[in-house]
């Protein structure tokens, strides 16, 4: 082994900067080294894929049970910050809904429903149509109320709770104004579960939360982890479908001749979905912790350093794949990391496949022929520890109702 | 203990491994390539798929549920008596010595 250096100090990296347009700031991040520290982070960023997939699969030294954990503080101790083994059973009795075979029996046909709903929402929308706001995030919405079993709550209720604890996990600077905003979403939560769970002893069905209530043997998992993990569940199943249905439609909206070939051949879609996670994975950076010094990537990282592991850059690692910057759906396929890996691979990925690439994205394609950008209004991505579209102003030739399949 | 992989015209990599160690999780530590184990063995994302060799199929324990489930979807298609999740299969419980062929895709 080679002598291991010390991170480079990257005082240059801002977080408005990164904020902006991430992208060329990586790109020189990676050039340069796979981990630095970067003082406005407070954190070492590990921005090359090696580097991240190794973390992400060695939970035994990078542990996500990260000391000080804003999420904690937000939304209590959720399996996404514990390791094995305290994590597997909470995981375990999160997973049964979440799979292939309950998505096909039970929730393929209310992805339908529920995209049809938002559908005729954009549609009304008219000439002030926004393919986020009008579609996907209320739609992203009503896809996880329906899974997790909120009979009690709005599809606006979840966005409302989703977007202000996300704000509370985020809230470095420590605004009094987001910690309060994302306490009353936490206690309306907990009183939304509190209802939930005698309902659900009488009325068990498939969601996640009549799961939660009846598991097998009688057993349920503490109260504290039905509530952190519905919380997390709330903040990290919603902005990440909004976000992949919104970074999937602008890119095939600016890449006419790829999207001429998905609606060619739909059984394209799951492949432009998987290419727009690649580009800009949903989710940029998330957090692990050393348990002991190590060396990544020949840098040096003492017991308990403080690591963001940047997917949003090791999906353009240009060492892995070429023209990384570049949207293509021809590329050749590899595994990329916006799902995380590992014991923290992204639960709802099977849901995310079925209600973005197999539901929403054919189907807004299908109801709104020559769907284009509208350029007279303005445009706009933002965000790296999440990013998406911020606007998709959108405008269409024609309607066609009932085309769904 | 021993698992061999079959690699096709990339000939084969054999790996030492103690009891306990998956197929999919030898193949991560050791750079076997053509097995991904996105979930870390969790039976979540079918990308640890492998064709283990007849002489071996005897002595495996049954697919589980969630392990059939995944074996439905896998990229490269399914061999209804060879397929198996190499997350699912660890030396000392399921074999001591194995030789399974790699998928020519995952992902």
């Amino acid at each position: 082994m080679t002598a291991a250096r010390e991170a480079p100090v990257s005082e240059w990296v801002t977080i408005p900067d990164m904020y902006r347009d991430p992208f060329p700031i990586f790109q020189r991040m990676r050039a340069e080294a796979a981990v630095h520290w970067v003082p406005s982070v407070n954190r070492y960023m590990v921005v090359t894929y090696d580097e991240c997939h190794t973390a992400e699969m060695d939970g035994e030294t990078f542990s996500a049970d990260e000391t000080g954990s804003l999420m904690k503080r937000s939304m209590g101790h959720s399996m996404l910050r514990k390791d094995d083994p305290e994590h597997a059973p909470e995981r375990a009795a999160w997973q049964p809904p979440l799979r292939p075979g309950a998505i096909k029996t039970v929730w393929r046909e209310v992805f339908e429903a529920n995209t049809e709903r938002y559908l005729d929402r954009l549609a009304d929308a008219g000439d002030a149509a926004d393919l986020i706001w009008d579609f996907a995030a209320p739609l992203a919405a009503e896809n996880l109320r329906s899974i997790l079993g909120f009979v009690n709550a709005t599809q606006e209720d979840l966005q409302r709770w989703s977007q202000t604890m996300i704000d509370a996990t985020g809230n470095y600077a420590d605004d009094p104004v987001v910690w309060e905003k994302g306490r009353r979403s936490s206690e309306e939560v907990d009183r939304a579960i509190d209802e939930l769970l005698p309902y659900y002893a009488a009325h068990p069905d498939a969601s996640l939360i009549s799961g939660l209530v009846n598991m097998p043997g009688g057993e349920r998992l503490p109260i504290e982890a039905i509530r952190a993990n519905l919380k997390m569940t709330i903040g990290g199943g919603l902005n990440e479908p909004r976000d992949v249905i919104g970074t999937a439609a602008w890119a095939l909206l600016e890449n006419p001749d790829q999207l001429g070939r998905v609606l060619q051949d739909p059984a394209l879609w799951p492949v432009a979905f998987d290419e727009a996670i690649r580009w800009i994975a949903p989710i940029g950076m998330y957090p692990r912790e050393t348990t002991r010094d190590v060396e990544l990537g020949g840098v040096r990282l003492p017991a308990g350093s403080r690591l963001g592991i940047v997917v949003l850059s090791a999906n353009r690692d240009e060492r892995v794949f070429e023209y990384a910057e570049r949207f293509d759906i021809a590329r050749e396929k590899k595994p990329h990391l916006a799902f995380g890996g590992g014991a923290h691979y992204c639960a709802g990925a099977w849901v995310a496949k079925s209600s973005v690439a197999q539901v929403a994205l054919p189907r807004l394609f299908e109801r709104f022929e020559g769907l284009e950008i509208d350029g007279d209004r303005e445009t706009s991505a933002g965000g790296w520890v999440f990013r998406g579209m911020l606007k998709l102003p959108v405008t269409w030739q024609r309607e066609r109702k009932g085309a769904a399949a | 203990m021993k698992i061999t992989y079959g690699l096709g015209d990339r000939g084969t990599r054999e790996v030492d491994v103690e009891a306990g160690t998956s197929i999919m999780r030898a193949a991560i530590t050791n750079s076997v390539p053509g097995i991904v184990g996105e979930c870390g063995g969790q039976a979540m994302c079918a990308t640890c798929h492998v064709y283990v060799r007849d002489e071996h199929l005897d002595a495996l324990p049954p697919i589980s549920d969630d392990e059939e489930e995944m074996l439905d979807c896998t990229v490269a298609p399914r061999d209804e008596r060879r397929s198996r999740l190499g997350c699912q299969l660890a030396a000392g419980v399921a074999f001591d010595e194995i030789v399974v062929d790699v998928p020519s895709a995952q992902v």
